[in-house]
């Protein structure tokens, strides 16, 4: 039997702009319930709102954004992006390894050295 | 004409402006660049950081190589991959346009 390992795990997901409020919680509901059926255990939730695109993915020009941290077994996350190619309101998907979890998505500008 | 004339002196002056501020002694010396990320004690770059991200990039949206910024080997490949991860994320362009 192979131990199973858990991991720290940060996902940023980009969810069509064009939902309604409630379409966009029930697809929303559809990441968090898949991750925690693997399961995986939420940590925090940012919700970075609507943020314009770089560029344009599959027509759209806006995005939703979320930022997940969760703990998750390690062959939890192969299962999943097999998964997220399939979600029709998931433009973009991202998931990173993390050591801590971010309280605040704020950043300190780096000091300008003359 | 007058004014074609001062049109013209304004480049020559801030180019004189510009000689004036290198070192007198030794003009052919370049002050070394110090690494930004070493010297904010910076341990991760993330890839949410547009602002920082942004610094790095040109108005096209290339990176800029390490002899411009004067980041450090170490921190440019930690740069490389945070720009590249922000750019899936269509959080910074590929190709920026005008």
């Amino acid at each position: 039997m192979v131990k199973q390992r858990n991991a720290l795990y940060e996902g940023m997901y980009i969810l069509s702009a064009t939902l309604s409020d409630d379409s966009r919680k029930k697809a929303f509901d559809k990441i968090t319930d898949g991750i925690t059926q693997k399961g995986g255990k939420i940590q925090k939730i940012h919700e970075l709102g609507r943020r314009k695109l770089a560029y344009e993915i599959n027509g759209k020009r806006e995005g939703y954004y979320y930022v997940l941290f969760f703990d998750a077994p390690t062959s939890a996350i192969n299962e999943l992006w097999k998964e997220y190619p399939l979600h029709e309101d998931l433009i973009r998907f991202l998931t990173t390894r993390r050591e801590t979890v971010q309280e605040s998505l704020e950043f300190k500008p780096l000091k300008q050295q003359v | 004409m007058q004014q074609n004339f001062q049109t013209k002196k304004g480049p020559s002056t801030q180019a004189q402006q510009m000689s004036s501020m290198a070192p007198p002694d030794s003009p052919f010396s370049k002050r070394r660049k110090t690494c930004p990320f070493v010297a904010a004690k910076i341990d991760d770059i993330d890839y949410k950081d547009i602002e920082t991200l942004k610094q790095f990039i040109t108005e096209r949206g290339k990176i800029l190589p390490r002899r411009i910024t004067g980041v450090s080997y170490f921190y440019q490949k930690v740069l490389k991959k945070a720009i590249k991860r922000a750019r899936h994320m269509a959080l910074l362009p590929f190709v920026a346009e005008e």
